[in-house]
């Protein structure tokens, strides 16, 4: 894909649900059942994408044996419970990730 | 009695630890926007436009597996479409504003500043709708220094891309603990889970990923509506508690976590 047209796409992507609810709503008041429906659109794709991550292999097979993959997602959640810090838990993957990657 | 006046310093002092906590996450960002294949120049643009680390880290991944531009833009839109809710809940701050200055301020919303917004409209009414653009501004410097910086290191390091790919599973990983504040919400994330897994093996797409979201999200939220209104006894409603609650007493610093 075309750098240029990958960076509209995104921004696009990115603008839209940004922009159109914000100034639709800053005149009017915010429909309950929106409000609820939205609230469990963000949990369900951010669990989708990290399923496909560790269970789905890159030609859409199923995949059980991504040992590293399942400790290092058990331990992150782990980290981030007790630490609530987005920061230490995304550097805190990273090297588990990769010290396990040395060993499994 | 004089209103209070937040000058560019006290912003800065706001805006800091938000700043700080993206430098990290940028700088990984920005080595695997690198390693996917995008110059400088391109990642740049990117963070300024896009200004998300899970669309970043999401574009990225899509890039290195060749998915087509209407998936592309579909799996992007459906992760930002969370924005539309943080949008939603800000507005009635900036009911006063005019137009271009709602543009500017939702162009360069995101979960982080829209946190350190909310909790100062919330709690101080001095807090004003240019001060909270400043925290979007210093936070967007901050964040696109470490994703080119990230970009600069990449070029001249060779990375093992199955580690840095896993950045993105910890980022969600993150997010969905913070968010599981009640366990109908962790049952919607687990059948979201799991008809993922199905309809991407099924379907051989990352349609599949959309099609689990819409069927879970939908799901949950039919379930909590339907319990709620019905059988608010429900264990499902319980919420879950999160780990101050077992180990300290309840402290200052637990209203900013």
């Amino acid at each position: 894909m075309n750098s240029i047209l990958l960076v509209v796409v995104a921004g696009l992507a990115a603008f839209i649900p940004r922009y159109f609810p914000t100034v639709f709503f800053s005149k009017r008041k915010l429909p309950e059942w929106f409000d609820e429906w939205m609230s469990f659109v963000p949990v369900s794709l951010f669990t989708a994408l990290i399923a496909k991550s560790i269970f789905v292999t890159s030609t859409y097979g199923f995949i059980a044996t991504n040992v590293a993959a399942i400790i290092a997602a058990i331990l992150v959640i782990v980290i981030s419970y007790y630490t609530h810090s987005m920061a230490i838990s995304v550097v805190s993957g990273l090297v588990l990730m990769w010290i396990l990657k040395l060993f499994l | 009695m004089s209103e209070k006046e937040y000058t560019w310093r006290e912003v800065l002092r706001e805006a800091t630890p938000l700043c700080l906590s993206y430098v990290p996450i940028g700088l990984a960002c920005g080595v695997l926007l690198h390693a996917s294949g995008l110059s400088t120049l391109i990642i740049a643009l990117l963070s300024c436009i896009v200004y998300s680390g899970g669309a970043q880290f999401l574009i990225a991944s899509m890039l290195t597996i060749h998915t087509p531009i209407g998936p592309f833009f579909l799996m992007l839109f459906f992760l930002e479409l969370r924005y539309a809710l943080l949008g939603s809940s800000l507005s009635h701050y900036l009911r006063k504003e005019t137009h271009p200055f709602i543009l500017r301020f939702a162009f360069s919303l995101n979960d982080e500043n829209y946190a350190v917004n909310y909790l100062k409209f919330a709690t101080d009414k001095y807090w004003k709708p240019k001060n909270a653009l400043l925290v979007e501004h210093y936070a967007l410097i901050s964040w696109a220094s470490s994703n080119v910086i990230g970009s600069l290191i990449g070029s001249s390091l060779k990375i093992n891309l199955v580690v840095v790919d896993f950045a993105l599973t910890a980022l969600f990983l993150y997010m969905v603990t913070m968010q599981s504040k009640k366990r109908i919400i962790i049952a919607t994330a687990v059948l979201s889970g799991l008809l993922s897994i199905m309809f991407c093996c099924l379907f051989k797409s990352t349609l599949g990923i959309i099609l689990a979201t819409i069927m879970a999200s939908t799901m949950g939220f039919l379930v909590d509506h339907y319990l709620r209104k019905n059988r608010p006894n429900s264990p499902l409603l319980y919420k879950v508690h999160g780990p101050e609650l077992h180990h300290r007493k309840t402290t200052e610093n637990d209203i900013n976590s």
